[in-house]
């Protein structure tokens, strides 16, 4: 982690929280000076009342300073608030931002519940940067200044204390040790519970014919009695730790009076410096959040860490320029990808016709997927250039691209707030009856229109199959189809007729545009006009599928993966989809 | 004063969802119900819980009553053993509160352990409950997050029911012990303090809305989050950045004025400490000159500073401090526990629709049904204008289905996926009832049959259930006490016998990781080939198995006794059926293979297409290798699941893969 970068960051959303930056600062630092004399000033309000002293003078010092804490207490609480509203939606936005630019890298670096841990609460954490701080060095004031008041007072208290005080802080350490090992069997049974949950949801078709929900209930409620155990044991150490508290405090508390009333007996101290002795070594108590205080700096300089990270990846750059009007000609030139275990495409040389229908295969790893990224910018490479209809894709202007090549998935992530809004997502605005039709092309129109509310239903409330997302992803593809038009392995769930209807749209109505489709299927290689076919990191063979077939190398490609996970995985493995997509 | 830890930043579950139409009441209603029950179910156990805090306030009465009794009679009077002797006692009743704090401790966990029992229970059956009812896909993800959910709420519950207790034993304490040093002091103290109390709890209901707008804000930060950084390849594939940008930005805004909108709130709490903890000490002390005239010592003085201070004033403050933030999320999980695993309001094992029923007579499958049970006649299967749809608004998936099945028929159910072949195995079963028309199994309606449906028919959906026991138990899920005798036959019959080898004898313990989804299958498919059922359900039950694995075991059903449906995952299923049915959409044809061919053109497709499934022009010499080892029947060399898969999901890529080829 660079710790500059990350004190930097937490400067600059310290500054972000405004002018209520230094309100708080200045209320908090007046709060802990209050607190840190008004045992002083009651103590000698009640000497004064005692022996008739200054009475009224002392009894205004003392209610004024007791009307000062309210206010600044209120206003403290208030003002941190709003300074780290400010600080942390601040963060967010400037997070959220960086993360669209950085675009697909940024899945490559961190994954997508990683990001999402980083905007959410690691940016709330650092927002919170601003009272962090100021109340980390002003909690400090209170206890220090009770001990120094406790030694004013008379020494020999302020040493009572500083005895007593080594068993309080042992005590905390007590606390840590024998809690974390009981916890975690209690999160093991807990863990074992949910998992059992899941598995039955996973089976709840079989379970729901045979009518074993009770039998099920049961079981999956089978290590209950264990949590019990284990829950019951983390209260016996919880009430071994509140009891040890409830006596350690106040015993210091009764040892430094008794000290004080044999001051007092000696004429020593007065009676109002008893009381103030009583309450200095509560406040002094307080010390033990020396410890706190810095960890909480340490916390907030982490999670700041983590934001900066993510901030200091460089984004994606793109150019200003337009594009000519041409077929879609996708040109490779000496295109070079390296992923984490090696190079992935070595010097790829390749020349997409405009307007043709070219599918992709080999085997998996061969690089394909990453040759559909790379075509419409959604990777760069390492080495070389990608040119669309002579313009190479790095000088295009960001919605240029966007418009000109467009993408379906083997995972689409819908993206709207009902299916009709997913559809349409994009920079092609398309109206109700042009994402009907485009879904009845990709023959999810179907299935959406037997959803309870049809293209209104919230993707979130229906959870659909794979092949369905993968259908309603295509639609999406098909409206925003530009001059080109990416499918990388769109039909992997799909049975083999909807794959048939499917194909025909492709060579039917989409005719005419530069299409790439990454496959595993022969069918779907055979209907392409050319195929190119990777192997070991760059095209092993191009032509049609017919004048490949008699290559058994190539008909392996085709062949199963053996570690292939099965069609329809589950739709939320979004971050594995994204890095696939970049790797 | 800020030694209470401030909420922590949670990362907020994202599903499932508070309901947004139903601020506060929709919420919080049923879970305040499971609360009052709760309550109500153990009053001996807070009884108890009372009773230790009463002892566990014994320091708090003590303490300035002692302090003032030290002084005026000990140190004061220049006799400083008597001092120490009230000090000692004081010491005395700190450790009998200590001891005291354990034991409340233990009686919280009295109180607060069997509510987490019971929403682990109320979790569990209920999301499984609801589950069953419903044929989509359950969101177990959601579901799993639940559990935590019933985490925070046992902690949230157990720190409300700490701070109220400590609040009302520290204060009672402390009254008492003002009014033993004079009664005088409870006119500085209690007015006060009661309405700093009446202002908070005036506040509490606003202040939780605001808190519950700022959880809800940010929860929906983290949604748009998760979905931007979930799909960010999508977002920039579609050129999306500006939309999610401007989505994500709205909420982000929202969210911090929601922290705003609290801030404020939280300056009435403020408020109502400064009101209720403050002002009883800005009396105590102003009144101190006019209590000395009256006669009260310069101990009581003290002792009445000490029990406002170090007792009333820190009592208050962790009471207000810890109800705003403890006793909110408690009622906001609660709410969330009891709206997304509360018990469903259909009947469950009937498994109604996840709507409501449409007007029209459903004749079977409800409990509605007017007919008396009774046992099935014969294996016959008759459906009468069968119509479901998932919505009253939504189109039907089911469209007026007519459809009889001789006893003992062998039916195959064709069409291209989402065609309704899941939902319609799941109306025959009875598992869903129809929203008009009705389904009889032997001439009785199958929401009629006696002891249930689940005696006389067998589902096998395609998500084969093992579950983490013994390979028998799991093989036995459906005939429990069945003899080993016929469970060999039966696995002898299907063609698991490499299996149950594989993994050691029925008493192997299974783990459905360690099996492919082709071996899952298998366990599936002995389960359901042992129970003495009329009819049997095959929903793509083989859909991992390759196709001679596949034939095998469909063969071993159709040569059992009992009607058989095969929804088919390969045209060659439907090959071997007595009749075939064509779905598509709402419609459907029925026939056998040369009437579907002469008549059907969809199923002509479907025929055509799965045939050429594996590669046009010369597609026979590799894809069908892997079908020679294992083609002769009866083998069961060389199926990758069995034999060579140790990755499970492996035949799962085998979908588009090899077909056998049928009559030609």
């Amino acid at each position: 982690m660079d710790r500059r970068a990350a004190d930097r960051l937490l400067l600059a959303a310290a500054r972000r929280g405004g002018p209520w930056v230094p309100a708080m600062m200045a209320t908090s630092l007046l709060l802990a000076g209050v607190y840190t004399v008004l045992p002083a000033l009651m103590g000698r309000t009640v000497d004064a009342v005692l022996t008739g002293g200054h009475t009224v003078t002392w009894l205004a010092l003392s209610i004024a300073a007791i009307v000062v804490l309210m206010v600044c207490d209120l206003l403290d609480d208030l003002v941190g608030k709003l300074a780290e509203a400010r600080s942390t939606a601040w963060l967010r936005h400037t997070l959220l931002l960086h993360v669209l630019d950085l675009g697909i890298r940024a899945t490559r670096r961190f994954t997508a519940g990683d990001l999402v841990g980083r905007l959410v609460g690691n940016c709330a954490r650092t927002g919170q940067v601003a009272s962090t701080l100021v109340w980390a060095v002003v909690d400090l004031v209170p206890p220090v200044g009770a001990v120094v008041a406790l030694a004013l007072i008379d020494p020999w208290l302020c040493l009572t204390f500083l005895v007593g005080l080594p068993v309080v802080l042992s005590l905390v350490r007590t606390f840590v040790r024998d809690a974390s090992d009981i916890n975690e069997r209690y999160y093991e049974a807990q863990g074992r519970v949910a998992a059992r949950l899941v598995d039955a949801l996973a089976g709840i078709r079989t379970i729901a014919a045979a009518g074993t929900v009770d039998r099920e209930v049961r079981r999956v409620l089978g290590p209950l009695p264990e949590l019990r155990r284990h829950g019951a044991g983390m209260w016996q150490v919880l009430a071994r730790v509140s009891g040890r508290e409830a006596l350690v405090i106040p015993l210091l508390e009764v040892a430094v009076l008794a000290v004080a009333g044999l001051q007092l007996a000696h004429g020593r101290i007065s009676p109002g410096q008893v009381l103030a002795a009583g309450e200095y070594v509560v406040l002094a108590t307080g010390i033990s959040s020396l410890v706190s205080s810095a960890s909480r700096l340490a916390l907030a300089r982490a999670t700041a860490g983590r934001v900066a990270e993510v901030l200091a990846e460089p984004p994606v750059a793109y150019g200003g320029e337009r594009l000519p009007d041409g077929p879609g000609t996708l040109e490779f030139r000496g295109v070079t990808v390296r992923g984490p275990r090696g190079t992935v495409l070595e010097d790829l040389r390749l020349t997409v016709p405009g307007g043709s229908l070219v599918a992709v295969v080999g085997r998996s790893g061969s690089g394909k997927s990453v040759l559909a990224a790379l075509a419409g910018r959604l990777t760069d490479p390492d080495e070389g250039e990608v040119l669309l209809d002579g313009v190479p894709l790095r000088r295009l202007g960001r919605s240029v691209l966007r418009e000109a090549v467009a993408y379906g998935f083997e995972r689409p992530v819908l993206l709207g707030e009902t299916f009709a809004d997913a559809i349409a997502f994009g920079p092609r605005p398309a109206g109700a009856e042009e994402v009907a039709r485009q879904a009845a092309a990709a023959r999810a129109d179907t299935f959406i229109r037997r959803l309870p509310q049809g293209y209104g239903t919230r993707p979130a409330d229906a959870p659909i199959s794979g092949g369905e997302a993968q259908r309603v992803g295509l639609a999406r593809a098909f409206v925003q189809a530009g001059r080109v038009l990416v499918l990388d392995d769109v039909a992997a769930s799909l049975d083999t007729v909807t794959e048939h209807h499917i194909s025909q749209v492709l060579t039917g109505a989409l005719a005419g545009r530069t299409r790439l489709v990454v496959t595993h299927r022969a069918s779907t290689a055979a209907r392409a006009d050319r195929v190119v076919w990777l192997d070991g990191g760059g095209v092993r063979g191009q032509g049609t599928h017919g004048e490949l077939w008699s290559q058994p190398a190539y008909r392996a490609a085709f062949q199963p993966d053996p570690a292939g996970a099965g069609p329809g995985a589950d739709p939320g493995a979004d971050a594995a989809a994204a890095a696939e997509g970049a790797a | 004063m800020r030694a209470l830890a401030r909420t922590p930043a949670r990362m907020l579950p994202r599903r499932p969802r508070v309901r947004r139409d139903g601020r506060g009441r929709g919420v919080t209603g049923p879970a305040a119900g499971l609360l009052r029950s709760s309550l109500r179910r153990r009053r001996k156990e807070f009884v108890r819980l009372a009773g230790w805090s009463l002892v566990q306030a014994v320091p708090a009465f003590l303490s300035g009553w002692v302090i003032a009794r030290a002084v005026d009679d000990g140190f004061l009077a220049g006799r400083a053993g008597t001092g120490f002797a009230w000090l000692g006692v004081l010491a005395v009743a700190v450790g009998t509160g200590a001891w005291a704090t354990r034991h409340a401790t233990l009686g919280l966990a009295a109180v607060v352990e069997p509510l987490r029992d019971e929403l682990v229970t109320l979790v569990t059956s209920g999301t499984l409950r609801r589950s069953a009812g419903s044929d989509r896909p359950a969101d177990t993800g959601g579901v799993a997050r639940l559990t935590e959910q019933v985490e925070i709420a046992r902690e949230a519950y157990g720190a409300v029911v700490m701070f109220v207790q400590s609040f009302a034993a520290s204060s009672v304490g402390a009254l008492l012990g003002l009014a033993t040093l004079d009664p005088a002091l409870l006119l500085f103290v209690l007015p006060p303090l009661l309405a700093g109390l009446g202002l908070f709890v005036g506040a509490l209901r606003a202040m939780a809305a605001r808190q519950r707008d700022v959880m809800l804000a940010d929860e929906r930060v983290a949604e748009t989050a998760s979905e931007v950084t979930g799909g960010l390849r999508d977002v920039v594939a579609c050129g999306g950045e500006d939309v999610v940008r401007e989505r994500a930005g709205q909420r982000i805004d929202a969210a911090a004025r929601a922290t705003r909108a609290l801030a404020r709130m939280t300056a009435v709490r403020t408020a109502s400490l400064a009101v209720g903890g403050w002002l009883p000490l800005v009396l105590v002390l102003a009144g101190a000159p006019w209590l000395v005239q009256r006669g009260v010592t310069a101990g009581a003085v003290l002792g009445a500073v000490t029990y406002v201070s170090q007792g009333l004033q820190p009592a208050l403050q962790s009471l207000v401090r810890g109800i705003a933030d403890s006793g909110l999320w408690l009622l906001v999980t609660l709410g969330r526990i009891t709206g997304a695993a509360g018990e469903p309001p259909t009947e469950p094992t009937a498994g109604g629709p996840p709507t409501e029923p449409e007007a029209g007579e459903p004749e079977a499958g409800g409990p509605t049904a007017s007919s008396p049970p009774g046992r099935p006649r014969h294996s016959g299967v008759e459906l009468h204008g069968v119509t479901f749809r998932y919505a009253r608004s939504a189109e039907p998936v089911i469209d007026a289905l007519d459809l009889v099945l001789r006893p003992d028929e062998h039916l195959a159910v064709v069409g291209p996926s989402g065609a309704g072949k899941s939902t319609f195995a799941a109306l025959v079963a009875g598992v869903l009832a129809p929203h008009t028309g009705g389904v009889r199994l032997g001439g009785v309606p199958v929401g009629c049959l006696n002891d249930g449906p689940a005696r006389h028919r067998v589902l096998i959906p395609q998500e084969a259930y093992v579950f983490a026991g013994s390979l028998w138990e799991n093989l036995t899920y459906l005939a429990p006490g069945v003899p080993a005798a016929v469970v060999d036959a039966a696995v002898d019959e299907v063609g698991a016998r490499p299996l149950v080898e594989r993994l050691g004898g029925y008493d192997a313990a299974v783990d459905q990781q360690e099996l492919s989804a082709g071996e899952r299958q298998l366990v599936s498919l002995v389960r359901s080939y042992l129970p003495p059922a009329e009819l049997f359900l095959l929903d793509e039950a083989t859909c991992h198995l390759d196709p001679a694995a596949e034939a095998r075991a469909e063969e071993a059903f159709a040569r059992r006794p009992g009607t058989l449906i095969v929804c088919a995952h390969r045209i060659s299923s439907a090959l071997r059926a007595d009749r075939i049915m064509v779905l598509d959409g709402a419609r459907a044809a029925l026939g056998t293979h040369t009437e579907l061919m002469a008549g059907s053109a969809l199923y002509r497709d479907l025929v055509g297409h799965w045939e050429d499934g594996a590669g046009t022009g010369k597609p026979d010499h590799t894809t069908r290798k892997p079908d020679h080892t294992a083609g002769k029947p009866g083998s069961t060399a060389g199926k990758p699941g069995l034999t060579a898969s140790p990755t499970p999901g492996r035949s799962g890529s085998r979908r588009s893969g090899s077909v056998l080829r049928s009559s030609e």
